[in-house]
């Protein structure tokens, strides 16, 4: 179930007890939204609010935390209270039944009230004043930020993996960056309103913005001092890793161009099969019987596989073809003068 | 737009040092005309957009178009086409091998009655073994495919007629399929006449053998496009039916082996049962295709193809 309009519990922030003095900024001056999607703990809000709000209070821009969660039984009340939380700077969406990430995502987008967007995973993956810098470098002219955790003094076990993943995902998208699964970012929401925000996006932010033109900076920050210890996941997640590196990369490649991937996969297993078949033909030309050869079986499967994958492909094709006569497959850059209207 | 203004549709990839030759060069062919010169950069990591920028502030004709990253040659011609003013449009290479005073030649071309009026290279000047028999055999398999009796596809100096330019799909990398394209879709009428071609004097090229199987899918899609783009049941039955055939032979082989032997053989059977399996999937897909093609060709969906009143 969601409840539209969904329990925003922000007025807690006011209603408990807040004092006068410690309202300091109207709600309209936020410029900076950090939003939190929280998973499991609720608790977990109190810790982020505790660790990030004092170093963008120093920074002296108006600034929200909007947590995002699905029920919880939480005493957000108390927390602002204890936190001693300026009016509207600590904010809590609470929906009837838990979303998808990015869903939640969107949902969150408009909600917030800030130019500034910062994505923040639910644990304290980067020092505390890694926000005013990635902040600082959208306000050098980059459109989006992305902390890179370094240096990191964790254990080699995350270490490892996380190089491993990044590895992959840079051979696999053509991209260049170090550390895309801290996905701490500081991002401009007109940036986020145009880049596809579905399924497993989310986790690849910077490249799908760097894909769609905007330009995009690494910036490096500390790790947090506390995010240590190995961080060993089910082989579940890790499939989940998998398959999102390969959407990401299917999605970024051939988008525009399905029978180029499948085309390219079924002549493998095509060419594969066919060799078979044709090995098996000399020598039954050559007198040896061949029907009771299990390779005959596998030659016709493959063949089979060929032919349904550019089968799937040229329906790719299709859809492609009739989608690229009413959608613009290009972005042009933001011009500062002289930008000419299209078809005038 | 203008009656009879001509845009200049120029892509460019790092050409800074060809930017401003050229736009002198088309600025003299076109002397005569109503024109305006649409610079697109896509993505250069150079000089180009300052010199380009630097030409537009000089001369208003002079529009420039920045993709916001490197697209690739398609899509630049494609935001050149989609902010084209003109009546008539002429695309041309930014790298110099194109000669500008080759344009009224296709406009006057264009004035007999055509939509789409192609350049081909004669003596190009190309190294032959890597970029020509490439192309030969890329322009002859293109001619076969689609149909339209092009020489030299992979000539970027064209002229165009508005109207085609809006009915025309392009994406991906088609814009090396442009006159199929523009028939296939848009039913243009294509002429081609021969235009001049220079050796490269600044800058690399940017291709290389890599793209050959690349050219070759893109083949098969455009035969598909061509042939069923509305009409994938077609297709697809028809590929189904070629599967069943298959199927046929290895039942029968299946009753030839059971009567034969003692102990019949598995594999026909299997095989059999394969390439039933193979036969039903294609059917469904193309029941699939029909779904698509229908979501699109709602009514109310303005025709893509261009028709001339002859009589009346």
């Amino acid at each position: 179930m969601k409840r539209t309009g969904d329990l925003d519990r922000s007025y807690l922030g006011s209603r408990a007890g807040v004092a006068p003095s410690t309202v300091e900024e109207p709600t309209s001056d936020i410029e900076i939204s950090i939003i939190v999607i929280l998973e499991g703990n609720a608790e977990r809000a109190r810790e982020i609010y505790r660790e990030y709000a004092p170093s963008l209070r120093d920074l002296g821009r108006g600034f929200e935390f909007l947590f995002m969660t699905g029920p919880s039984s939480a005493d957000f009340a108390a927390m602002v209270e204890s936190l001693d939380a300026r009016r509207g700077s600590f904010r809590v969406l609470e929906l009837g039944h838990s979303l998808g990430h990015a869903d939640l995502l969107k949902l969150a987008l408009e909600h917030c009230r800030g130019e500034i967007i910062v994505t923040l995973p639910a644990s304290l993956r980067v020092a505390p004043d890694a926000i005013p810098q990635l902040v600082e470098c959208l306000d050098q002219g980059s459109e989006m930020a992305a902390a890179r955790r370094w240096p990191r003094h964790d254990g080699w076990v995350n270490r490892a993996q996380s190089r491993f993943c990044n590895r992959v995902l840079n051979l696999l998208t053509g991209s260049d960056f170090h550390d895309i699964t801290c996905r701490v970012n500081a991002v401009r929401r007109r940036v986020l309103s145009e880049i596809p925000l579905y399924g497993s996006y989310f986790r690849f932010l910077p490249i799908v913005a760097e894909r769609q033109g905007f330009g995009v900076r690494e910036v490096t920050v500390g790790q947090h001092r506390q995010y240590g210890g190995a961080r060993v996941y089910s082989p579940g997640v890790y499939l989940g890793w998998l398959i999102d590196i390969l959407g990401i990369f299917f999605l970024l490649r051939f988008t525009y161009r399905p029978l180029r991937f499948f085309g390219l996969v079924g002549a493998a297993f095509g060419a594969v099969g066919g060799a078979i078949l044709t090995v098996l033909l000399i020598q039954r030309l050559g007198g040896q019987g061949i029907a009771d050869r299990p390779l005959l079986l596998l030659g016709v499967l493959l063949v089979t596989l060929g032919v349904q994958s550019v089968a799937l492909g040229l329906i790719g094709e299709i859809v492609v073809h009739f989608q690229a006569s009413r959608n613009s497959t290009y972005r042009l850059a933001p011009t500062d003068r002289s930008a000419p209207s299209p078809g005038s | 737009m203008d009656a009879r203004k001509v845009s200049v549709v120029v892509p460019l990839f790092n050409e800074e040092q060809s930017v401003r030759p050229l736009v002198e060069g088309i600025r003299r062919a076109l002397d005569r005309e109503s024109w305006e010169i649409l610079l697109v950069d896509d993505g250069s990591t150079d000089g180009t957009v300052a010199a380009a920028e630097q030409l537009s502030r000089s001369d208003d004709r002079i529009r420039v178009l920045r993709l916001a990253r490197n697209y690739g040659q398609t899509a630049a011609m494609k935001a050149g086409f989609d902010h084209a003013r003109g009546s008539i449009v002429v695309s041309m290479d930014g790298d110099l091998q194109n000669d500008p005073r080759d344009i009224p030649l296709l406009i006057e071309k264009l004035g007999e009655g055509f939509d789409l009026v192609a350049g081909y290279r004669e003596n190009r000047q190309d190294k032959t073994v890597t970029r020509k028999v490439p192309s030969w055999i890329a322009n002859a398999l293109i001619r076969w495919i689609s149909g339209v009796n092009i020489r030299d596809t992979g000539c970027s100096l064209k002229a165009y007629r508005a109207p085609i330019l809006r009915r025309m799909v392009l994406y991906s990398d088609m814009h090396r399929f442009i006159p199929a394209m523009a028939a296939a879709t848009g039913g243009a009428r294509i002429a081609e006449i021969r235009v001049r071609h220079h050796p490269r004097r600044h800058g690399s090229s940017k291709y290389g053998l890599s793209r050959t199987w690349r050219v070759l899918l893109d083949l098969i899609t455009l035969a598909m496009i061509r042939s069923f783009r509305d009409r994938p049941l077609r297709m697809f039955g028809l590929a189904a039916v070629m599967v069943m055939e298959v199927c046929l032979a290895f039942t029968l082989a299946t009753v030839v082996s059971v009567s034969t032997f003692q102990a019949p053989k598995l594999v026909f059977p299997a095989s059999a049962i394969v390439m039933f399996g193979l036969s039903t999937y294609l059917l469904m897909l193309g029941l699939v295709g029909e779904v698509l093609v229908r979501q699109y060709q709602s009514p109310g969906v303005r025709p893509t193809h261009i028709a001339r009143e002859i009589v009346g």
